[in-house]
């Protein structure tokens, strides 16, 4: 039980990338390459706050959400406004993602670095498994940010106006919605995500360079099991790719660990290619 | 003088220069470099490899495969691990990595196209976060993390090679991968790969099967890296999981990028820049990462097309300074069209909805060889849904579409095209990057099937192939009247030039059943009265046309047939004469009803 209570809470850890992967997917059907690497600065961020700086966790979120509001807000303003093919924008979101993976590194260093948690880090017994305060904590974080998502995009005027973005985007243009602004807000609106959890993700992972490049992978994998756009299917994916990697790692050794997930990529695009939770279409001309 | 010069160098084949800088390569060891010098240098022809190979896949198909890092991974443990069983001979070693590295890219990349644009780059991408793992699970031949040890010197025919012979081997092997690449790139599946590369509809609308042809680009991109990985274990007789990881794999990106990823030789010149730039220096070895991301967003953003973008402009420049000009076309005063052996198709009872509605609800109708059938009616009645039927990009829900007898509904859209069905679209779609004659020689494709192979080695077939397609294609142009364009880069064309040049792309394939989709709109009288004229002998050689037209006094004029549909139904069929008074059509089509009562 105690692999299972870890391997979901590292599978909430890669919902939460994928969240991020969502948002601006439905927004501007761009995928943003480098969303693990701004999820891996508000880690960084927590770290100098709380370890650093011994600032309230308060302020340490509120700190963490400006600055990586901030750092996605440049990287969309220079790394994917200006570009116009979705393929060109896998290129130099990527290397938004490396410029950022080295910048970290230039400032924090390569060692990994512990962030504690606010909530404490006594062991709690739970259905017959130990487990962390933070690993609870992001199970929670994950679902109800699906929750809350799913009731912000019905409910709310801007998530509607989002969804109907998605669908067609020149009818919305059309419609007198602000498409370019939209899509600003919406890719800012991940940053900020990623900078608030950096909290709640750097006890679990620790803060360090190359968290982005595996969360960046793991959380596309989450995506490609759950469909693309599909918020629910985050969470069914990350519990997918956490079990996996935590029950591989367990009974068959550490270095199975990133195999099996890339096993149970290589079966979802072989049995179910655009994932679990979303209608194929037909294509049109 | 300089012009005189530079007219001179024009005038030489186009595989001077290449042949000329290879011979360089080849002799810089005569001129005694030094050790770090001849180090680097070796480096950076290992890191072109690589970069070629993602050239391929990036800039030719348009698909993303960052995996070069594992696939070089996977070509240094073949080649490594032969080596300390005892196989020493570099040929050997390099056949197998070869070999190794394809078989591992037509698997991941069967998967990994699945998916659409993003899921190859990270399935491959995975590929090199998996390295690591593998070699430990193995690590009892690899050596695990620690890396493999004990890779003997490498022997050519039995002979141990030397430090200068190794150098000979790594630049031999960069010279002959890179007439590889320049031969596939300038041949018709090189058009293809650009064709795909602006739309996959396309490409499939001309017979070229778009996930065969993006594996191939992948798969066959994929061989340069497993070549280099072999010489790279060769070189250093040492590999560990280290050489192989995230920033590798990044600095293949970012050096495609700034060279240029539709380019042969930008690989060159992108590797030679990161070789020397940012791998260099211990001093920046920390911003290596940084380095590398600034490029790929600057290259990605700034310049689209790499070096090879401006050094393309340069040239061109250039030759108009020199007053070079293109040869004019010729062949320009036989424009016949040849005898086209036309087939019957026929649409039985064919219905398709998407979603609640009801796009087409069981329509028929024949259209027949020599004869012009025209399918009109009102916005959103149903037409270049039809044709999207026939041409298998939409499955029927029900009725049965039939060619010759033989049916086609359920086949891809690629096989379709393959039996003989070649269509014009709504809105005219040309690719990026290559000569009008070439547009048109693409279509082709499917007509006369010649391998990558025979193409790469130059071989009798291909040549007769391209023969015939330059024929086939100046005689479209002439017959569109655009015989003095067929140099003119494709793109460039305005809206009406692009109309015609599908209709001559769609003919270059003698097609059994020409379906031209709005073909007129867009065009001015003088092109419309060329088209007209161009259909009529079209049906004068056997011809089957089926034409989706808006322009209600041309297709009065030009068919023999007229299917009206409306709400997805057939509401009408008969000759012009009978159309042209048909009360519902009046009604349905021109809106005339008062006129009617």
């Amino acid at each position: 039980m105690t692999i299972i209570w870890g391997g979901l809470a590292l599978g909430a850890v890669y919902a939460l990338v994928a969240i991020g992967y969502n948002i601006v997917f439905i927004s501007s059907k761009t995928f943003n390459f480098a969303q693990a690497q701004l999820m891996m600065v508000g880690t960084f961020v927590a770290y100098t706050g709380l370890v650093t700086l011994r600032l309230p966790v308060a302020v340490v979120v509120l700190l963490a959400t400006a600055a990586v509001t901030l750092v996605a807000a440049v990287e969309e303003r220079l790394a994917v406004r200006p570009v116009e093919d979705p393929e060109t924008v896998l290129v130099t979101t990527l290397g938004a993602g490396v410029l950022i993976n080295g910048l970290t590194q230039v400032v924090w260093g390569g060692q990994p670095l512990a962030v504690p948690f606010f909530g404490g880090d006594g062991v709690l017994e739970l259905l017959g498994g130990r487990v962390y305060p933070v690993e609870i904590a992001l199970v929670a974080v994950a679902v109800a940010l699906v929750v809350l998502f799913g009731w912000f995009a019905r409910r709310s005027v801007t998530g509607l106006t989002l969804l109907a973005m998605a669908e067609d985007r020149e009818a919305a243009m059309l419609r007198g919605v602000d498409v370019r602004r939209l899509a600003f807000g919406a890719f800012a609106a991940s940053g900020a995500l990623a900078g608030l959890l950096g909290v709640f993700v750097g006890p679990k992972t620790f803060a360090v360079a190359t968290l982005g490049a595996s969360l960046a992978l793991k959380g596309f994998v989450v995506m490609a099991i759950g469909g693309f756009g599909s918020m629910p299917g985050t969470l069914v994916g990350g519990m997918v790719v956490g079990l996996a990697e935590a029950l591989a790692a367990r009974h068959l050794g550490s270095e199975f660990a990133a195999i099996s997930v890339f096993a149970v990529l290589i079966a979802i695009l072989l049995v179910r290619p655009s994932g679990l939770f979303v209608r194929t279409r037909e294509r049109l001309v | 003088m300089t012009m005189g010069l530079w007219r001179g160098l024009r005038a030489l084949p186009t595989w001077t220069v290449p042949v000329l800088c290879a011979a360089v390569l080849l002799l810089l060891p005569a001129f005694g470099l030094g050790f770090s010098a001849t180090r680097q240098i070796q480096l950076a022809c290992i890191l072109a490899l690589l970069v070629s190979g993602l050239n391929l896949s990036l800039g030719y198909a348009g698909e993303l495969a960052l995996g070069q890092a594992a696939m070089y991974a996977f070509g240094a443990y073949t080649a490594g691990l032969l080596s300390v069983a005892g196989h020493t001979d570099i040929v050997l070693q390099l056949a197998a990595a070869g070999l190794a590295v394809l078989v591992v890219g037509v698997l991941t990349g069967m998967v990994g196209l699945r998916l659409g644009s993003w899921s190859l780059a990270m399935t491959s991408f995975f590929l090199v976060l998996i390295v690591p793992d593998v070699l430990a699970v193995f690590d009892d031949r690899t050596g695990g993390r620690n890396g493999l040890s004990g890779i003997l010197g490498p022997t050519l025919f039995g002979r141990p090679l030397g430090p200068t012979e190794i150098y000979l081997v790594i630049a031999v092997v960069l010279v002959a991968w890179f007439a590889v690449m320049r031969n596939i790139v300038t041949s018709r599946h090189g058009v293809a790969l650009r064709v795909l590369k602006q739309s996959p509809v396309l490409a499939s609308s001309m017979g070229i099967s778009v996930f065969r042809m993006k594996l191939l680009a992948y798969a066959l991109g994929a061989i340069p890296a497993g070549l280099a990985g072999a010489l790279f274990a060769n070189l250093d007789l040492y590999v560990s999981p280290e050489a192989f990881g995230f920033v590798l794999a990044t600095t293949i990106l970012a050096a495609a990028i700034l060279g240029g990823v539709t380019s042969v030789y930008g690989a060159l010149a992108g590797a030679a820049i990161m070789q020397f730039g940012p791998n260099q220096s211990s001093r920046f070895q920390e911003f290596a990462l940084v380095f590398t991301g600034a490029f790929l967003i600057i290259g990605g953003v700034l310049l689209r097309g790499g070096l090879a973008g401006p050094a393309r402009r340069a040239v061109a420049r250039l030759d108009r300074a020199a007053g070079i000009r293109p040869r004019p076309g010729a062949g320009a005063a036989e424009a016949a069209v040849p005898r086209i052996r036309g087939t019957e198709l026929v649409v039985d009872g064919v219905s398709k909805s998407f979603g609640g509605n009801r796009a087409l609800d069981g329509v028929s109708f024949r259209a027949e060889p020599g004869r012009v059938t025209a399918l009109i009616g009102p916005n959103g009645s149903g037409k270049t849904t039809l044709l999207n039927m026939v041409c298998g990009f939409y499955r029927t829900d029900s009725g049965r579409i039939l060619l010759d007898g033989a049916r086609l509904d359920g086949a891809a859209a690629h096989r379709v095209s393959r039996a003989g069905v070649a269509r014009t679209f709504q809105t005219p779609s040309v690719p990026d990057g290559v000569t009008v004659l070439e547009a048109v020689a693409a279509g082709r494709y499917s007509a006369d099937r010649v391998s990558v192979l025979s193409a790469v080695l130059r071989l009798p077939r291909f040549r007769r192939a391209r023969r015939a397609d330059v024929a086939e294609a100046e005689r479209m142009l002439a017959l569109v009247g655009m015989a003095e364009l067929r140099d003119e880069p494709a793109s460039s064309l305005p809206l009406g030039m692009r109309r015609l040049l599908e209709v001559a792309r769609s003919l270059a394939a003698s097609p059994g059943v020409l379906l031209l989709d709005e073909a007129a709109s867009g065009l001015d009288e003088d092109e419309v009265e060329r088209l007209a004229e161009l259909i009529r002998r079209i049906r004068r050689a056997g011809g089957t046309v089926v034409l989706v037209e808006h322009n209600f006094r041309l297709v009065l004029d030009l068919a023999d047939d007229i299917v009206v549909l409306a709400h997805g139904q057939v509401v009408a069929h008969g000759p012009p004469a009978e159309i042209e008074t048909n009360p519902r059509v009046l009604a349905e089509y021109l809106g005339a009803t008062e006129e009617v009562s």
